[in-house]
């Protein structure tokens, strides 16, 4: 009976996108939005990268939501992950080069995962991939080197913080503009570092609570216990 | 533009505020971990008193603005460029709602029975750390649900709905059982599956419209989406949206999740969650997608998702699962009253859904002690009189027994299948009186059980959990008394809700789209 069902179900689906297949028409989309937003974000948020422009700016609501499902995400592995004996076993640590290259590797993801972060309003980057790559910074470390420990205290501020710094922000623009995220501080002059408004500050924050949260899944993970064999 | 700093804004209602009640959720969750580390009580009280605010906040602002719907841009980016909040009645009766029922199925406190860790004294640092990540999900879902009942933008619609469904599978999963982690996991694949779907589905509306604003798609649907591919697309987000809001055929992960998931998390998610998913199906489908293709579509899997539902839980052997399949047949009732449409279905369809999520909130609540085998209740009225009477009064209610509320929202759904009577119409009214006698069966067996003689019946409910039914249960009783006032109400609001033109015309006061920027 199931079988059938999910035999209906499938054919039914498979039947739809056909459908879709044969009566979109591809390439020619109405740029409605789009080029509205094209045509004002320089001058109102004055980041020189639209795609950020878009998504702290006029979609940062959205973006706000994205980080709360990683945030979501993370925590929700933190509840399956479960705990580790104090004496179970760890993995063996990865070896002198591996050690040293993790060691030598660590400065420079760290210094290029802020650059990006730093210059999403400039360039492609930003806060999500920014923080992606500091995390891998951890990521590296740990797994050289699996009996290393990240405090998970620390990594609970720096997500808990980063995280209400956006929020905060987005309030102080409701307290003194009347509009929740609404661009603050000007736009400034286009290109420079210091630009755009409050979309730098927000692009820092989403970086360390991405880095955070990324570095406390492998932190949770890396606690599991090693297999027994 | 430097603004001036002036503070005594956020004490004046105004519409801006009304992101506070997602936003101040989303700011303790994100605080919650870091914070038990520091102090427990802190923790502990963090959760509740931010759903008071929200609730408050939500109140305020409905009282001082709320006759006529308005919306709110965020960011100040004037539609359809940034992302809309738009609250109507109904809107804000939900957002509403959500921080109470939250307030009222807090996991946190209470002697409830749960195999949860934390709940009693927490013991050690782990314990504490689960507690806080059980709150923190908590919020999130307030966050998102309340988010899905405001907000006026397709893909901030999808973001929160999402972030629901991840909240959700934490939550599920916190009893630690092997059997809710499988339970989970077969969530997640559906609940995935679910969201491919209706992001294809926004993906093709974006195509076609070239807009994410709820509004100026409804100005555009009548030429660019009233063909076969508008349908497709609304079935693609009705089958996607329909995970959470138990559309057959996609429900199938009901059961085994709100039977393994501590009993109150089922009561948020069967209560709540479910009712949110569902007015977003409702709006697509007043504001988008008026083709009666979309209505017929409903239509059939709702009355599929009652016969299903309600045989189903006929069959089963333990309370929960009852309760859960129950769910399932009330929910597709609720869909078969949307799918009239018109001002009489979605009042219909209204009356259902929120006199469904009294009562199997409620009945839920009762699920955390009586969360065993159905056999297992016998005699149960003897240790838990006030509980058994609440069943009793519930079931009555759910079957429609007049003149229980449940009895007006069932013939008002009745009456506006009679009126519309299509072959289709006249099989649905008979589907949903057959299903009103399974029903019946079902749960007049169970009343009948718990009023048996038994020497050694289960234990007694806790304080919260029967004060919190029977605080439901007078909810109940009052809109009986009160049966022509609370039937006034939500007439207009279903008027709100069914007024496409005042939605358009409330996004766009001006009529020209993204003209009147300052």
């Amino acid at each position: 009976m199931r079988n059938l069902a999910s035999l209906l179900f499938a054919g039914g689906l498979a039947f739809l996108l056909l459908t879709l297949l044969s009566q979109l028409a591809f390439g020619t989309p109405p740029m409605r939005v789009g080029a509205e937003i094209l045509a004002v974000a320089p001058g109102e948020v004055g980041a020189a990268n639209l795609v950020t422009a878009i998504l702290l700016g006029y979609r940062g609501f959205d973006t706000l939501g994205e980080l709360a499902i990683l945030f979501a995400a993370a925590t929700a592995a933190g509840v399956v992950l479960g705990r580790r004996r104090d004496d179970a076993r760890r993995d063996p640590p990865g070896g002198e080069v591996l050690r040293t290259g993790a060691d030598l590797l660590f400065p420079l993801l760290v210094v290029v995962g802020f650059y990006v972060i730093a210059h999403g309003h400039l360039t492609p980057g930003g806060g999500f991939q920014g923080g992606v790559i500091l995390a891998a910074a951890f990521f590296v470390a740990l797994l050289a080197q699996p009996a290393r420990h990240l405090s998970h205290g620390l990594i609970l501020w720096i997500e808990g913080l980063a995280g209400a710094a956006f929020i905060l922000i987005g309030i102080w623009a409701l307290v003194a503009d009347g509009d929740f995220l609404a661009p603050l501080l000007g736009p400034g002059r286009m290109g420079d570092l210091v630009s755009a408004g409050t979309l730098p500050l927000l692009s820092l924050a989403i970086g360390l609570k991405v880095g955070a949260e990324l570095a406390g899944i492998m932190a949770h993970i890396a606690d599991a216990e090693a297999p027994d064999t | 533009m430097i603004p001036d700093i002036a503070l005594p804004n956020l004490f004046v209602a105004q519409p801006g505020q009304l992101v506070l009640p997602v936003v101040l959720p989303l700011l303790a969750a994100f605080l919650m971990q870091p914070l038990a580390r520091v102090s427990t009580a802190l923790a502990r009280g963090l959760g509740p008193l931010v759903l008071i605010l929200s609730a408050w906040i939500t109140a305020q602002l409905w009282i001082q603005l709320g006759d006529a719907p308005f919306t709110l841009a965020i960011g100040g980016f004037a539609p359809p460029l940034g992302i809309l909040f738009y609250a109507d009645g109904i809107a804000l009766l939900f957002a509403l709602a959500v921080p109470v029922f939250a307030l009222l199925f807090w996991p946190g406190s209470g002697s409830g029975g749960d195999a949860v860790a934390g709940s009693g004294p927490d013991s050690n640092q782990a314990d504490r750390d689960q507690a806080a990540r059980r709150d923190a999900l908590v919020l999130l879902l307030v966050a998102a649900t309340t988010g899905l009942a405001l907000s006026g933008d397709l893909f901030n619609l999808y973001v929160f709905y999402e972030l629901a469904a991840v909240a959700s599978f934490g939550l599920v999963a916190l009893s630690g059982t092997g059997r809710a982690q499988v339970a989970t996991f077969r969530y997640l694949m559906i609940s995935a599956f679910g969201s491919v779907l209706a992001l294809v589905g926004i993906a093709i509306l974006y195509m076609q419209t070239g807009t994410l604003n709820l509004g100026q798609i409804a100005q555009l649907a009548p030429e660019t989406l009233n063909n076969p591919i508008g349908s497709a697309a609304f079935a693609l987000m009705l089958i996607g949206f329909g995970v959470k809001a138990e559309l057959f055929p996609v429900n199938t992960w009901v059961p085994e999740v709100y039977a393994g998931a501590p009993a109150r998390v089922s009561a948020l998610l069967a209560g709540l969650v479910s009712k949110l998913a569902v007015l977003v199906i409702v709006r697509l489908l007043v504001l988008i997608f008026p083709q009666p293709e979309a209505a017929q579509m409903l239509l059939v899997l709702g009355v599929l998702g009652v016969l299903t539902g309600e045989f189903a839980a006929w069959r089963a052997k333990d309370f929960p699962r009852m309760l859960a399949f129950s769910s399932i047949g009330q929910l597709g009732i609720v869909f078969v009253a949307f799918s009239i449409g018109g001002e009489i279905g979605l009042l219909a369809g209204l009356a259902v859904a929120l006199h469904h999520l009294i009562v199997k909130s409620a009945l839920f609540g009762l699920a955390v002690r009586w969360n065993g085998s159905l056999e297992a209740l016998s005699g149960a009225a003897r240790t838990s009189p006030l509980g058994a009477a609440l069943f009793v009064l519930f079931a009555l209610s759910l079957v429609g027994v007049p003149p229980l509320p449940g009895f007006w929202a069932k013939l008002t759904v009745l009456i506006g299948l009679a009126e519309r009577g299509t072959p289709l119409d006249m099989t649905a009214l008979m589907v949903i009186l057959l299903v009103t006698a399974v029903e019946a069966s079902y749960l007049f067996r169970v009343a009948i059980r718990l009023y048996q003689d038994n020497p050694d019946p289960v234990a007694p409910h806790a304080r919260r959990d029967l004060g919190v039914a029977a605080l439901l249960g007078a909810v109940l009783v009052a809109a009986t008394l009160g049966l022509r006032p609370v039937a006034d109400v939500l007439g207009a609001g279903a008027a709100q809700l069914g007024d496409r033109a005042g939605y358009i015309e409330t996004v766009f006061p001006s009529h020209v789209a993204g003209k009147d920027r300052p």
